[in-house]
């Protein structure tokens, strides 16, 4: 009986937000993703790392299936993602993604750059969009950079608004590509910043990153890639301390020595 | 027959062609404008027939005479029952033909998009129709200022088509060639309309330079 009530209560309040089974992905002859599984559950932060190469941005894209994919399914909330259409655009806006080089629309200013997709997409009015824009450039402290445009902010702001961008979208979980591996070491802190802060507040995030600080800190799984698999799953405590596999050994000896 | 005495018996008429001339290239333009982004879309558009015919488009009407294309507009059109006045046929003529430069010059506008930003706008659930409404097109459009520019000035240059049909008012070369069957206005003629289309070419393009300062993106 308190087993059941306990098997419930997992199912309704810990049903994953991102569900991949089995991803396989090739480029030409290149098997880029091997038989890739990976549940995220609501709230959950998940770092990947991995060496250069492994296939860490190819997940971190498949999720939202901005890759195609070969084999394998990709569940978003419980909803099975299709490979075009609007189904796919309609999911795809419910995952928040952060590149590794902003990729603001450089032809609108910052305001017009978050307010753009909530408008069009989600169809706010224009006025809600602005009030909300504006609240989320002041939580990432770029508020009075609202009327500029992209080139004239330095990356680290252009990062803090890409990350705004995405949160005004509502969005079910945030995907983030080294968010801060293009930006000069004074601004990674202030990126950061901002994404510890959404991680406490409880959103459910996806980080590739090298920031092995912000990895220990943050994570509550540490996701260690190799050559297109997912060698080890553990908590950052267990990961670091012990990490079961050579290969995982010889990457953290790797960036130690850096 | 001196510039003074031309100005003072044909004056009048000069200031029409100036008109028509203008007239043409605006509306010209404007249609060149609009078929030349209908085009660029279906040229990057998902959809295959789409592509190639807009393709097609741009390899047949920029590798096509005016002169010829004003021909089949006037000569060959009426054995199909289509009878154009020889206004709208100057008019398509010389709004065809930019349409495919447009075309490709907007293609050029588009490849300085960084690719990162079409990602950025799928990963916010943006449609093909949207990306390219609110991305693709404004971009293209910003920085492909100077070159749209030019292409006004060619399309006015390409109206002086009108003079090979009977129009009235005639256009700035039409004129010169209404002057020299009635009087003996010689290359004088030629040189008032000349300097017009000159005058107008310079007005276009410092205004063309001041939308460029105004439109280019920063990067
Ligand atoms: N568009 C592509 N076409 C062909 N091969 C690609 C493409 N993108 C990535 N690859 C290859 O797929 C493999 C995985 O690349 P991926 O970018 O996912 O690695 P990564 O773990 O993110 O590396 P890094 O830490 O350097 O960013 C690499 O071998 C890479 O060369
Ligand atoms: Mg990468």
């Amino acid at each position: 009986m308190v087993q059941a009530e306990e098997n419930k209560e997992v199912l309704t309040e810990q049903s994953p937000i991102i569900e991949l089974r089995n991803i396989d992905k090739y480029f030409g002859e290149h098997h880029v993703l091997k038989g890739i599984s990976l549940t995220v559950k609501k709230g959950e932060v998940v770092v990947v790392i991995g060496p250069s190469g492994s296939g860490k941005s190819t997940l971190c894209r498949t999720i939202n299936r901005l890759e195609t994919i070969d084999s394998g399914e990709i569940i978003i909330d419980g909803v099975p993602m299709p490979g075009e259409g609007r189904k796919l655009a309609q999911l795809r806006a419910q995952i928040g993604m952060v590149f590794q080089s902003f990729n603001l629309f450089a032809h609108k200013n910052i305001l017009d750059n978050v307010i753009m997709a909530p408008v069009e997409v989600l169809h706010m009015p224009k006025q809600q969009a602005k009030e909300e824009a504006l609240q989320l450039l002041k939580r990432v402290g770029v508020e009075s950079q609202a009327a500029k445009v992209p080139a004239q902010l330095s990356g680290g702001q252009q990062q803090r608004v890409a990350i705004a961008r995405a949160l005004a979208m509502h969005p079910k979980a945030i995907l983030f590509d080294e968010p801060t591996s293009a930006l000069d070491p004074e601004m990674i802190n202030e990126v950061l910043d901002v994404m510890t802060e959404l991680a406490a507040e409880g959103m459910t995030m996806v980080v590739v990153t090298h920031e092995m600080n912000f990895a220990r800190r943050v994570a509550d799984r540490i996701i260690f890639m190799d050559d297109g698999s997912i060698l080890e799953e553990n908590t950052p405590e267990e990961f670091f301390e012990h990490p079961k596999t050579q290969r995982a050994q010889d990457f953290l000896n790797s960036i130690k020595e850096h | 027959m001196s510039v003074q005495e031309l100005l003072a018996e044909y004056g009048d008429k000069y200031v029409l062609a100036l008109l028509t001339t203008w007239k043409l290239t605006a509306l010209a333009f404007s249609a060149a404008f609009v078929i030349g982004i209908v085009v660029t879309v279906m040229r990057v558009s998902p959809v295959k027939p789409l592509r190639v015919a807009g393709d097609f488009y741009v390899q047949i009407f920029r590798n096509i005479p005016g002169a010829a294309l004003l021909i089949v507009l006037v000569y060959a059109l009426p054995y199909l029952n289509v009878v154009l006045s020889y206004f709208t046929c100057v008019l398509t003529a010389t709004a065809l033909i930019p349409a495919a430069f447009c075309s490709e010059y907007l293609m050029a506008g588009m490849n300085t998009i960084a690719l990162g930003q079409i990602e950025a706008a799928r990963a916010l659930g943006m449609n093909f129709s949207q990306m390219i409404r609110l991305i693709v097109i404004p971009q293209a459009l910003r920085s492909s200022v100077l070159p749209m520019t030019n292409l006004l000035v060619a399309t006015m240059l390409t109206t002086a088509l009108a003079s090979q049909v009977p129009l009235n008012p005639t256009d700035l070369t039409g004129i010169v060639a209404h002057i020299n069957t009635h009087a003996v206005g010689g290359v004088t003629a030629f040189l008032i309309s000349a300097v017009l289309y000159c005058a107008t070419a310079v007005v276009i393009g410092q205004i063309g330079n001041l939308i460029d300062r105004k439109a280019r993106i920063l990067r």
